[in-house]
């Protein structure tokens, strides 16, 4: 049987052929990627656009999980503080309540409750980064002096609390407004110790006592609320830790989707440049071939 | 019996058939590389014997002409082949176009989505800082612009599949032409004789022909007649009809056979084809899906906002402008909101309440009225473009494996082979080297028969 005499276009397609391997395999070596193309695999390339997102996501929710991390830390340090003060108040009325002190006496405490009672307003009135921490969602100064209520102070944030999105199905909550803390209506911290400066003002030792236990009963409460900043801290490390997983489990996934394999890809550019190299040897060797070059040219 | 003379007359008339086998074979080494050549073969026939009256001798050697080795099959399966992977080529190359537009690179929708997405989360944390609403604002065009491009890729590929239309009846014009005028000369040369090279030149177009659009051809008494794959005439015999093209409603170029019938829809194969079904069915396709994500995303997404409340204590307002026109959703949706207050972040009114941000980062994630979020809608839009750019390119190996196979059965049959050509060199100069010994030894007999019986020679 005759065969094709034509070894040019069986050549060529071998040589374009290798020359496809060879920028598929050098594409694949230099962006570490096999999937460069929705076409190198459609199903890949689908899969990671929620990838792209996820990851988008993941990095957000850990720097959320930072961010509000750090505004947990400082509500909680604020009320620690708020706390010691009134661990001091309490010592404080205490000690005006026993009945042995002159008014003279009363009057220098009352002072210094009056100047605790300022350094927690002040703590209430805490903000980070222009927002406050205990106004509740509003962005108006939470205690303001006013001198028509009776603690002294109005509350003018609101009742409301953010919940922060720190994962797909997780959100914290991150603010206790000022008024569960310092404003309640049993346990009025504000009201409590204006009442103490009061009492130890114009007050016998009995009213004293009265409201040294109210600032008591306050400062067991505030001790409650600082609790959930507690919470909020360890579900905020427990998810840093997961978000911390997330990020490699997805990087992972995104390298199995579309990375290379650099062993099996320097592998395959070898292969593809010895195949490459044959073809063209091959063809050198062939094409100029022919009986031609056997005769004697005639004489 | 024959006399010397008869051995003359053989040998000058071998003289003449080998020079003719030579011509043919230096015709044949000259045209190795013309495309479309088919060899030629000498053809020798013994001519009839010399009947004296006792005796019978062979009466020589004559050329009764040159064939053309073609498989006339071999070509119609070549052409169909030519026009199927001429169409997966035309497919193929715009999808290549398009799928860039599909790629993650940053400027497209997958980024979009994921920027939206995680500046909201940002928003969550911090929802009265103005940086962070400017971040979700800008992830918000950002998106818009990645659809506003997408949508402008696909239209570009779309108008570039249109434009080949003309341009492509055009050159299928000017080839029928040309194929018509060599069907009447060939429809001069007797039905059982060879065309030559006129048949060689006809094959040659009609395979060229057979690259634009599909053919379907059928042998008659005038030659070829040749028509679309659906009937449509584009030769017959010495006549052909030209393909027009004029402007459809739909501003594209439609095709108008030579009755003014618009054929459209039934052509297939070849360049033709391909645009055709690129520009008419594969673009149309992934642009209602990309306008239909575009449009209920949007419409999500203001809803969202609607729920809740701006920095100004207003209720939120459209974050994205749709165009009124559905079918341009994706590349007419822009954001629609101004200044970063106006993003609605608050569910109470409050300026520091992100109540509402879970609402607007929900709409990226729930179902729309397709029945899929958004990340799934154009998962799927970038599976559908991918698959089909991998299965148009696919195809087009596939086919021009098969291509390179019947090419090959074809060269096997038509093509001149230089060695071959050679030895046939040496043959025919070795035989015309022999008869010319015939020729000159005849006339040493001439001259011994003269100079019989004399003692001086002529």
């Amino acid at each position: 049987m005759r065969i094709d005499p034509n070894l040019v276009p069986t050549i060529l397609a071998d040589l374009q052929q290798s020359q496809v391997s060879l920028n598929t395999a050098l594409q694949e070596v230099s962006t570490g990627k096999s999937v460069n193309m929705p076409s190198d695999n459609p199903a890949a390339a689908a899969d990671m656009v929620q990838n792209t997102i996820d990851t988008g996501d993941v990095d957000q929710y850990t720097q959320n999980v930072s961010s509000i991390l750090s505004t947990v830390q400082t509500s909680s340090s604020v009320l620690s503080s708020v706390v010691t003060s009134l661990t001091q108040a309490v010592s404080l009325g205490t000690e005006g309540a026993n009945g042995t002190n002159s008014t003279v006496n009363l009057q220098a405490i009352a002072a210094q409750v009056q100047g605790i009672l300022s350094n927690v307003v002040s703590d209430a009135n805490t903000s980070v980064a222009g927002s406050y921490l205990f106004g509740g969602t509003s962005t108006s100064t939470p205690y303001v002096a006013d001198s028509t209520s009776s603690s002294g102070y109005t509350y003018s944030g609101n009742n409301d609390s953010n919940s922060v999105a720190v994962g797909d199905n997780l959100s914290v909550n991150v603010n206790v407004p000022g008024s569960q803390i310092f404003s309640d209506p049993t346990n009025n911290v504000l009201g409590s110790l204006s009442s103490l400066v009061t009492a130890l003002k114009c007050g016998t030792s009995s009213d004293i006592a009265t409201a040294t236990s109210a600032v008591d009963s306050a400062l067991s409460f505030v001790g409650q609320q600082q609790t959930v900043y507690g919470n909020a801290e360890t579900q905020l490390n427990s998810q840093q830790t997961f978000l911390q997983q997330d990020t490699v489990t997805l990087s992972t996934q995104a390298n199995n989707l579309v990375g290379v394999n650099l062993a099996t890809a320097a592998t395959d550019l070898s292969q593809a440049e010895t195949d490459n190299s044959a073809a063209l040897a091959a063809a050198a060797k062939v094409l100029p071939n022919s009986l031609l070059n056997y005769l004697s040219s005639p004489s | 019996m024959g006399g010397l003379n008869t051995s003359l007359l053989i040998g000058v008339q071998a003289l003449d058939a080998n020079q003719g086998a030579l011509q043919a074979t230096s015709n044949n080494i000259a045209n190795v590389n013309t495309p479309g050549y088919t060899r030629e073969v000498a053809q020798f026939t013994e001519n009839g014997e010399n009947q004296a009256v006792d005796e019978v001798t062979g009466g020589g050697v004559a050329l009764s002409g040159l064939q053309s080795i073609r498989d006339e099959l071999l070509n119609i399966q070549i052409q169909q082949q030519t026009s199927q992977q001429n169409s997966a080529n035309t497919q193929s190359s715009s999808l290549q176009q398009v799928q860039t537009f599909f790629t993650t690179n940053g400027d497209d929708i997958a980024s979009g989505l994921a920027s939206l997405s995680s500046s909201l989360t940002q928003l969550s944390a911090s929802p009265s800082s103005s940086s962070a609403q400017q971040g979700a604002i800008s992830s918000g065009k950002n998106l818009a612009a990645a659809f506003n491009t997408t949508a402008q890729g696909l239209s570009a590929a779309q108008s570039d599949a249109d434009q080949q239309v003309p341009q492509t009846v055009t050159q299928i014009n000017s080839l029928t032409q040309q194929i018509a005028q060599l069907n009447s000369q060939l429809g001069q040369v007797p039905a059982a004789n060879d065309g030559g090279t006129t048949q060689d030149q006809l094959d040659q177009l009609v395979q060229q022909l057979s690259g634009l659009t599909g053919i379907s051809i059928t042998q008659n008494n005038d030659g070829e007649t040749i028509t679309t794959g659906n009937g449509t005439p584009l030769v017959m015999g010495g006549q052909s009809f030209n393909l027009q093209t004029t402007t459809g409603t739909n501003g594209f170029q439609q095709v108008v056979d030579s009755n003014g019938n618009n054929i459209t829809s039934s052509i297939q194969g070849g360049t033709l084809g391909g645009a055709i079904d690129i520009r008419d069915q594969v673009i149309p396709g992934f642009q209602s899906q990309l306008n239909t994500l575009a449009s209920q995303f949007a419409t999500a997404f203001n809803s969202a906002q609607a729920k809740g409340f701006d920095s100004n204590g207003n209720v939120g307002a459209n974050f994205f402008n749709l165009p009124s026109n559905m079918n341009s959703a994706a590349s007419g949706i822009s954001v629609a909101l101004t200044s970063p207050a106006q993003v609605a972040i608050s569910s109470d009114g409050s300026a520091g309440s992100n109540g509402n941000v879970a609402n607007l980062s929900a709409a990226l994630t729930n179902t729309l009225p397709s029945g899929q979020s958004p990340a799934d809608a154009y998962s799927s839009l970038v599976f559908q473009v991918g698959n089909a750019a991998s299965g148009a390119s696919t195809q087009s190996t596939a086919i021009g494996q098969n291509l390179t196979q019947l090419t090959n059965q074809q060269g096997a049959v038509s093509a001149v082979d230089i060695n071959e050509e050679t030895t046939n060199l040496m043959r025919f100069q070795a035989a015309f080297e022999a008869a010319s010994r015939i020729v000159s030894t005849v006339q040493v007999l001439d001259n011994a028969a003269l100079n019989m019986g004399s003692s001086t020679s002529f």
